[in-house]
C-alpha cells in the first residue's frame, strides 16, 4: 500500500485539473465511473482501482453485450466512456454506443481523401466535444451528443505521406496531437490546438534547430530536417511538473542509415515538454541511431515510487527495442536500464543509460540476424502498471528476423531496406520497476501473434490477450490464468474497466467487435 | 526554336548523357511522340484515377473470403491488401512477413492465399492506381498522380538532357561538385509531391528554371512538361517501399568451407540432416535468399524456387495428449492455456480441455532451428548459405 499512497497526491491533482473548465460535474470525480481518456488517466498506468471483479470471483465474469462495426478495419482504439456512453474509432469512423447495452447512438463517417488506414487509437473528449485524427491529416471536432461536425483543421501534409492515427490528449486548454508516416523522409512532430477554435497553438519538431549542440547528432542540416521521428504513441502528463511525456518514432531513411551517421536526435527519444508552449525540458534516447524501425513510442508510464528508500517521480517505458527504462521524470536522468526481451543489437550501455548500437547489427546487404524483429519486443499496444503490486505488465515478444539493405545508393531515401522472415514467441511479463527484473512471465503457446494491450486492476487481476484469440484474466501477483473467453479474433486494443449502475465492467475490442463483460450481482 | 528541332537536339544530348549515367544504348531517342496518343492515354489515366467511392473491397476470385478473413480482419482491414498490386516474389515476401508477425494460416491456406494474391492483385499495369506506400499500405492521397510508363520514359529523356547534372540520376539532388550544379532533391520537393499530371511541375517550369541546354524551361512544350512530371513521380514511386529497390541484393558472401565445418560441427545440423539425403541438391532447389531464410526460419515459405512450381510444406508440430491414462497423439492443431486439439493418424479431429491432470507433450521438429538463433553469428549464417548453395 505504500506505493499506492505515494501516488495519491498526483492522482488528486490529475483528476481535479482534468475536470477544470469542463461543465459536467461528474468529471471532477476520480474516474471509476468512466474511462475518460486513452490511458484511463494522465499517468498512463491503465490501472483500475476497482475491485468488484477480483481474483476470487473472476470465474463468474459474464458477457453483457457485443457491438459489431460495419466498416473495414480492426478496433485499435481504446474506447472512452463518459456518462454511460462509449466512444471509439476505426480510421474515418467514430461511434457513440450506449455502454449499458451496446446500442448505437450515432456513427460519424469522415469522407476520406486518402492516407494510410492502418489504425486509429481513439478520441479525446473535452466538455461537449470530441476530437479525433483522420488518415488524411485532419483533426476533427464533433459534438458529443449527436456526432455532428463542429470543425476540422489540417494537422499534416497528405502529399508528403503523413497520416493521422493517434488519440488526441486534452491537457488544460490544449488538444495535443501527434502525426504518423514514414514512407518519405519528413520530420515528425507533435502540436497543440485550441479546443474551441481549432487553431494551432504550438508545434514541436522531433529534431534540434540548426546550431543546437544536438544538431551534431546528424551529418548535415538536410539529413536532420528530413530525419523522421513521428509522434504516434500515447502521451502522459504530470500536472505538478506541468510536463507532457511521449516517445518519438524511427529516423529516416528507416533502414539504410549510413547517410545519417550519428545519434539522430530527437528520433527514438522519450521527450518531456511544457504543454503550454511546446518547449522541451529534457530528452532520453532509447535507440540512438536506430536502423530497425523500433519507434520508441511506447507509453511513458508515470510511477510515483520509491528507489532505495527515496520517494521518486519516475517514468517507465518497455521499449520496442527490447529494453526497459526507468527515468527520473523531472530531469530525464536514467534510474534503471534492463533487457525485458531478447535483444542482440547493442554492444553495451552508455553512461546515460542508453544502449550503444552495435554496427555489426545494422542492416546489411547480405543480412544481419537481429533480435527483436521489426514488430519489436513491444509495440503500440499499451502496458499497465499496478501500484498495488509494483509491477509493470507488458505483453512482449522474443523475436528474430534478418535485416537487409536493399538500396546501396549513397543517398538512400524512404526505407532503403527491410527485415524478412522471422521467428517469435509472445510472453506476458511482470517487471519490477525498481530493478527492471522480470518477477514473473507467462509464455503464450503459438507463434508470435498480435499482442494486446494490458489492464491491471486493484482486484489483483491483469487482463490481456494471447495469440489464440483468448481474452484472459491472470493473477496479478503470480501470473496464473484465472478466467478466459475465446473471442474468435485476437484482441486488437487494450481492455478498460469502469463501474456503472453499481457493477464493474471490463470491455475490450477484438477485430471488428467490442465485447462488454460484467460482474453481475451486487 | 521549333519543337521538332528542339527534340532533335534533345535526342543527341540524351544519347550522350545516357551513356554517362545508365550505360550504352540505355535510352531510345525516337521523338517526337504522338500528341493524340498521349491525350488519349491521359484521359484514360484520369478516368481510372477517380477517387474511390465507398469502402474498398477485395476483387472477386477464388480464395477471396479466405484472404478477407486471414489478411483483412485482425490487424488491418482488407483495403490495406486491396490497395496493393505486386509480383509473386513480393507477395511471398509480404505474406511471409505477415506470418512471422502472427497471421494465422495453415500451409494449405498459404497456397490459397498466394494463388489469390498473385492472380487477383498483380503488379499495377499502366493507367491503374499507383503503387504507393509499403507493406500493403496506401500512403498519400487517393487522387495521387498515376504514372504512365510511356510518358515517364519520354520524361526520362527530357530529364537526362536537361536536369540530371544538377538533380542526379535518381532525382535525389546533387550535393557535391561545382556549387552551380548542386540541385535540390526533387523526390522530396512539394512541387512534385503536390503535382497531378503536370499541375505544379508545369507551372514551375513555365516560371523559368535553369536547364542543362541553356534553353528557357518555359520553352518546353506542355506535353513535355507533363512527361517530365510523370518521370519525377516515377522517381518518388521508386523511393517508396513498393519500389524497385525493395528486394534482397546478394546474400552469397560467406565461406562454403567454413559453412561445412559449422554444419557438421558446432551447428549440429547432421543430427537431422544429410547432404546426400534430404539436402541433396538443395542449392539447385532454392535461390540463396530462400536458402538463408529457410534454415534460419524453416516455416518460411520460399522466395522463389528455381524451376518454379509450388511451395514447400513445413513439417508439422506433433503432440501427445494423455488424459485418464489414455494417450492420443497426432498433428497439433491448436494449443493454448486452456485447450489442445489435434488430428490423429486416422485424420480424426480431437480436442481436450487442458487441466493439471492432462499431460501435453509437444514436439516441434524445427525446435533445434529456433534454439540456434541464439547461437549463430552473422558469419555462421553467411557461411551456411554459401555451403548450402554449393550443394548442387
Amino acid at each position: 500500500m505504500k506505493t499506492l499512497r505515494a501516488f495519491l497526491p498526483l492522482s488528486l491533482v490529475v483528476f481535479s485539473l482534468y475536470g477544470q473548465g469542463l461543465p459536467p460535474a461528474k468529471w471532477q470525480q476520480p474516474p471509476t465511473d468512466s474511462w475518460p481518456m486513452f490511458n484511463g488517466d494522465y499517468s498512463g498506468r491503465r490501472f483500475s482501482p476497482l475491485k468488484k471483479i477480483n481474483d476470487q470471483n473472476v470465474g463468474s465474469l459474464s458477457l453483457s453485450w457485443v457491438y459489431r462495426i460495419t466498416a473495414p478495419g480492426a478496433i485499435k482504439a481504446t474506447p472512452i466512456v463518459s456518462d454511460g456512453v462509449m466512444y471509439f474509432t476505426v480510421p474515418d469512423h467514430v461511434w457513440a454506443v450506449d455502454a449499458r447495452n451496446g446500442r448505437e447512438i450515432w456513427h460519424f463517417q469522415w469522407p476520406s481523401k486518402g492516407g494510410i488506414h492502418i489504425g486509429n487509437r481513439g478520441v479525446g473528449i473535452y466538455g461537449k466535444w470530441l476530437y479525433f485524427e483522420t488518415p488524411d491529416c485532419n483533426l476533427v471536432a464533433l459534438n458529443l451528443k449527436d456526432g455532428k461536425e463542429r470543425w476540422h483543421k489540417p494537422i499534416c501534409e497528405l502529399d508528403q505521406m503523413y497520416f493521422g492515427s493517434t488519440a488526441p490528449l486534452i491537457v488544460k486548454n490544449h488538444i495535443i496531437v501527434g502525426v504518423s508516416g514514414d514512407d518519405l523522409d519528413v520530420p515528425g512532430y507533435i502540436q497543440s490546438h485550441d479546443p474551441e477554435t481549432g487553431e494551432m497553438q504550438w508545434r514541436w519538431y522531433a529534431h534540434p534547430q540548426p546550431g543546437d549542440p544536438e544538431a551534431k547528432s546528424w551529418p548535415s542540416v538536410e539529413t536532420m530536417l528530413h530525419g523522421g521521428g513521428m509522434v504516434w504513441g500515447s502521451t502522459t502528463y504530470d500536472p505538478e511538473l506541468n510536463l507532457i511525456y511521449f516517445g518519438t518514432g524511427n529516423p529516416q531513411p528507416v533502414i539504410a542509415g549510413d547517410g545519417r551517421m550519428g545519434d539522430n536526435l530527437y528520433t527514438e527519444s522519450i521527450v518531456a515538454i511544457n504543454p503550454d508552449n511546446g518547449k522541451m525540458k529534457w530528452y532520453f534516447q532509447p535507440s540512438p541511431h536506430d536502423t530497425h524501425d523500433w519507434d520508441a513510442i511506447q507509453t511513458p508510464v508515470l510511477i510515483d515510487g520509491e528507489i532505495n528508500g527515496q520517494k521518486r517521480k519516475l517514468l517507465a517505458q518497455a521499449s520496442r527495442n527490447g529494453y526497459f527504462f526507468v527515468l527520473d521524470r523531472a530531469t530525464g536522468k536514467n534510474v534503471v536500464t534492463s533487457k525485458f526481451a531478447k535483444a542482440n543489437w547493442a554492444s553495451g550501455i552508455d553512461a546515460k543509460g542508453q544502449p550503444i548500437p552495435d554496427p555489426k547489427k545494422f542492416p546489411q546487404k547480405d543480412g544481419a540476424l537481429v533480435a527483436p524483429n521489426q514488430a519489436g519486443a513491444a509495440n503500440w499496444p499499451p502496458p499497465s502498471f499496478s501500484p498495488d503490486t509494483g509491477l509493470f505488465y507488458i505483453n512482449s515478444a522474443d523475436a528474430y528476423s534478418v535485416y537487409y539493405i536493399f538500396d546501396e545508393d549513397p543517398k538512400p531515401e524512404g526505407w532503403g531496406g527491410n527485415d524478412r522472415g522471422g521467428w517469435s514467441e509472445g510472453i506476458l511479463k511482470a517487471i519490477d520497476y525498481k530493478t527492471g527484473k522480470t518477477r514473473w512471465s507467462h509464455k503464450w503457446e503459438g507463434a508470435g501473434g498480435p499482442r494486446s494491450g494490458v489492464l491491471a486492476t486493484a482486484g489483483n487481476l491483469v487482463f490481456a490477450g494471447d495469440p489464440s484469440n483468448n481474452f484472459i484474466a491472470l493473477n496479478a501477483k503470480t501470473g496464473e490464468p484465472l478466467w478466459h473467453a475465446n473471442l474468435g479474433n485476437s484482441l486488437s486494443n487494450a481492455p478498460i474497466s469502469f463501474e456503472m449502475d453499481g457493477s464493474q465492467y471490463v470491455m475490450v475490442g477484438a477485430g471488428d467487435t467490442v465485447w462488454s463483460f460484467v460482474m453481475n450481482g451486487k | 526554336m521549333g519543337t521538332i528541332q528542339y527534340e532533335a537536339r534533345l535526342a543527341a544530348k540524351v544519347a550522350m548523357r545516357a551513356n554517362q549515367y545508365f550505360g550504352k544504348n540505355s535510352v531510345q531517342t525516337n521523338l517526337p511522340i504522338s500528341k493524340a496518343l498521349l491525350a488519349a492515354m491521359l484521359t484514360a489515366i484520369c478516368l481510372e484515377a477517380q477517387p474511390r467511392g465507398g469502402p474498398p473491397r477485395l476483387p472477386d476470385g477464388s480464395g477471396r473470403d479466405l484472404v478477407q478473413r486471414v489478411c483483412g480482419t485482425t490487424c488491418h482491414g482488407p483495403e490495406i491488401v486491396a490497395g496493393k498490386g505486386q509480383g509473386k516474389d513480393q507477395w511471398l515476401a509480404t505474406v511471409n512477413s505477415m506470418v512471422s508477425r502472427g497471421a494465422k494460416i495453415s500451409d494449405a491456406e498459404f497456397s490459397q492465399v498466394m494463388d489469390y494474391l498473385v492472380s487477383s492483385l498483380p503488379p499495377k499495369a499502366m493507367a491503374s492506381p499507383p503503387q504507393r506506400g509499403g507493406g500493403g499500405l496506401t500512403a498519400g492521397a487517393d487522387d495521387n498522380h498515376v504514372v504512365d510508363r510511356a510518358a515517364s520514359t519520354r520524361g526520362r529523356t527530357i530529364y537526362i538532357a536537361e536536369c540530371i547534372t544538377c538533380h542526379g540520376p535518381k532525382a535525389r539532388g546533387v550535393s557535391e561538385g561545382p556549387p552551380a550544379n548542386q540541385g535540390a532533391d526533387v523526390v522530396r520537393s512539394l512541387v512534385v509531391l503536390k503535382d497531378r499530371y503536370g499541375s505544379t511541375v508545369s507551372a514551375f517550369m513555365k516560371k523559368g528554371h535553369p536547364m542543362q541546354s541553356g534553353n528557357a524551361s518555359a520553352g518546353l512544350s506542355a506535353d513535355q512538361m507533363i512527361d517530365l512530371a510523370h518521370f519525377l513521380h516515377d522517381k518518388v514511386g521508386d523511393t517508396l517501399r513498393s519500389g524497385p529497390y525493395n528486394k534482397i541484393l546478394n546474400v552469397l558472401t560467406g565461406d562454403a568451407k567454413a559453412g561445412q565445418a559449422y554444419f557438421s560441427g558446432a551447428g549440429g545440423c547432421t543430427k537431422c540432416h544429410s547432404t546426400t539425403g534430404d539436402l541433396k541438391g538443395v542449392g539447385a532447389k532454392y535461390d540463396p535468399p530462400t536458402l538463408q531464410q529457410k534454415f534460419l526460419f524453416p516455416r518460411t515459405q520460399g522466395f522463389g524456387r528455381r524451376g518454379g512450381g509450388g511451395f514447400a510444406t513445413s513439417k508439422p508440430v506433433t503432440v501427445a495428449v494423455t488424459a485418464n491414462g489414455l494417450t492420443v497423439s497426432g498433428v497439433l492443431d491448436k494449443l493454448d492455456d486452456f485447450n489442445v486439439s489435434l488430428r490423429d493418424s486416422e485424420g480424426e479431429y480431437r480436442s481436450f480441455k487442458v487441466t493439471k491432470d492432462v499431460k501435453v507433450v509437444k514436439n516441434d521438429p524445427y525446435q533445434a532451428h529456433a534454439d540456434l538463433l541464439d547461437k549463430y553469428t552473422d558469419k555462421n549464417m553467411h557461411d551456411i548459405v554459401a555451403y548450402l548453395e554449393s550443394l548442387k
